[in-house]
């Protein structure tokens, strides 16, 4: 019998939802096992009944509940809430839903200088009120679903690994659990390192990695000992595929385009601060800390929920 | 709470080798100093990892001390050197925490600097009384 599936997408770009059909051929195979009972980037479903008529909010029950995206409205809040209720397993898919994502970059501030900007303080806008009609009210920062209900299984990545999504239904349909390893991006890289920074200044990726594409990884030198900002050693890996036919090394996603790791997949394990490590990361194979733009925005790029990033206490004057 | 009031909370890790020895020998000399100084001893400042002073900075503690031995005395040859140089990316990291560079420090003592010892933290615990309560303090 088909399993019950509800997906939902809340403070999100899309992107997931693309992930799932990237899935490709082997989604055939896995439709016939899934019955979608609400998906609203699918079919239009109402919450409060098909003309608004019911008081409360309304998903059908279903056995696997997905959500993508972070939770940033009052409405947003209340649906996670009641996919909660709704669903037997519920699944975090993307970055957003496990660690805020990039919008939760806006947990720099506080809300109310987010809207002086936006609404009064941008030079091409013209000024007005904050828009409160009509809509949900935000909520004073962007929280990962976790932060509002307790999630099953994450399944992080911006966007994440189609080949992730299938194992984690595969491992779901036949009752075992999923879990990413906690393993770091460098422990599934292939490239070659030698522990020590070729130069100690810091390049911006718009100057190319050095690299040979008739060569294998191994003769390719590590994009952080060249120099450029590489989150590997702070990210949890995963989103990697074998090359070849599945015999090949892994490489991971943004290291097989030659560009440094973005840090997408968030932290390795629960409570671990990646600014952190990757500041000592930086320091210990000599490349000068000092040099790293625009620190705390880079470093959490896609994990500003549970209190990653937060307004800077205010100094008291001295 | 008034500043009057206010009494900082200084984590200070030690290296086994000579600061804490330093610490020991201000204790046994019966130098006074003050009572705000938790010592965490460790086997070598190049082992505190900046995570640790980050961590008790944003949970709880008004200021944090690495001591370990002068430069070219470390018991294990570096330690100290990788202390120093994890010092810059900590003082990056206080800015990112909005944290005041002086609630960090680092300080070289001796086996045989005990008078020495007091001096720093006392210095130390009037700087970051001066500033009063961490602003991550509850």
């Amino acid at each position: 019998m088909a399993i019950k599936v509800a997906e939902e997408w809340l403070n999100i770009c899309g992107g997931c939802e693309v992930t799932i059909l990237d899935i490709g051929e082997p989604l055939l195979d896995l439709l016939g096992e899934l019955n979608f009972v609400h998906m609203p980037v699918l079919m239009d479903h109402k919450y409060f009944g098909q003309m608004g008529e019911k008081d409360e909010m309304e998903i059908p029950e279903a056995d696997v509940g997905i959500i993508s995206g972070g939770v940033r409205t009052e409405k947003e809040k209340k649906v996670a809430e009641v996919m909660r209720k709704q669903c037997k397993t519920l699944i975090a898919l993307g970055s957003c839903a496990c660690y805020g994502g990039i919008p939760a970059m806006a947990n720099m501030y506080p809300l109310e200088a987010l809207y002086e900007k936006v609404f009064r303080g941008s030079k091409t806008t013209d000024s007005a009120e904050t828009p409160s009609e009509n809509l949900p009210p935000l909520l004073e920062k962007v929280l990962g679903v976790d932060e509002v209900v307790p999630v099953d299984v994450y399944i992080p990545g911006c966007p994440t690994n189609p080949d992730i999504i299938v194992k984690a239904i595969t491992c779901l349909l036949e009752g075992k659990e999923f879990k990413l390893e906690e393993r770091s991006v460098c422990d599934e890289c292939p490239v070659k390192r030698e522990k020590k920074a070729a130069g100690g200044q810091i390049k911006r990726t718009l100057e190319s990695v050095e690299f040979d594409q008739s060569q294998p990884w191994e003769n390719t030198r590590c994009f952080m000992e060249q120099g450029f900002l590489c989150l590997g050693p702070v990210t949890l890996a995963g989103c990697g595929n074998k090359e070849g036919n599945g015999d090949g090394v892994t490489v991971p996603r943004c290291i097989k385009g030659n560009m440094p790791c973005r840090g997408c997949f968030g932290p390795i394990r629960k409570g671990a601060n990646p600014l952190v490590d990757m500041m000592t990361a930086i320091s210990s194979i000599g490349l000068d800390a000092k040099q790293v733009p625009d620190r705390r925005a880079l470093l959490n790029r896609y994990i500003g929920a549970q209190n990653r990033l937060r307004p800077l206490p205010a100094r008291p004057s001295r | 709470m008034a500043n009057e009031e206010f009494e900082p909370l200084i984590i200070g890790f030690c290296c086994n080798w000579c600061s804490y020895a330093g610490a020991d020998l201000a204790g046994v000399s019966r130098l006074q100093y003050p009572p705000n100084l938790r010592i965490v001893r460790v086997m070598c400042s190049g082992m505190v990892h900046p995570n640790l002073v980050i961590d008790a900075l944003t949970k709880g503690a008004d200021g944090v001390i690495i001591c370990g031995c002068h430069l070219g005395d470390c018991h294990y040859l570096d330690g100290n050197v990788k202390a120093e140089n994890r010092k810059e990316a900590i003082e990056l990291m206080l800015e990112d925490f909005g944290v005041e560079p002086e609630r960090f420090r680092l300080e070289w003592i001796s086996a045989s600097e005990g008078p020495r010892f007091a001096k720093v933290i006392r210095e130390m615990t009037e700087s970051v009384r001066a500033l009063g309560p961490s602003p991550y303090r509850a």
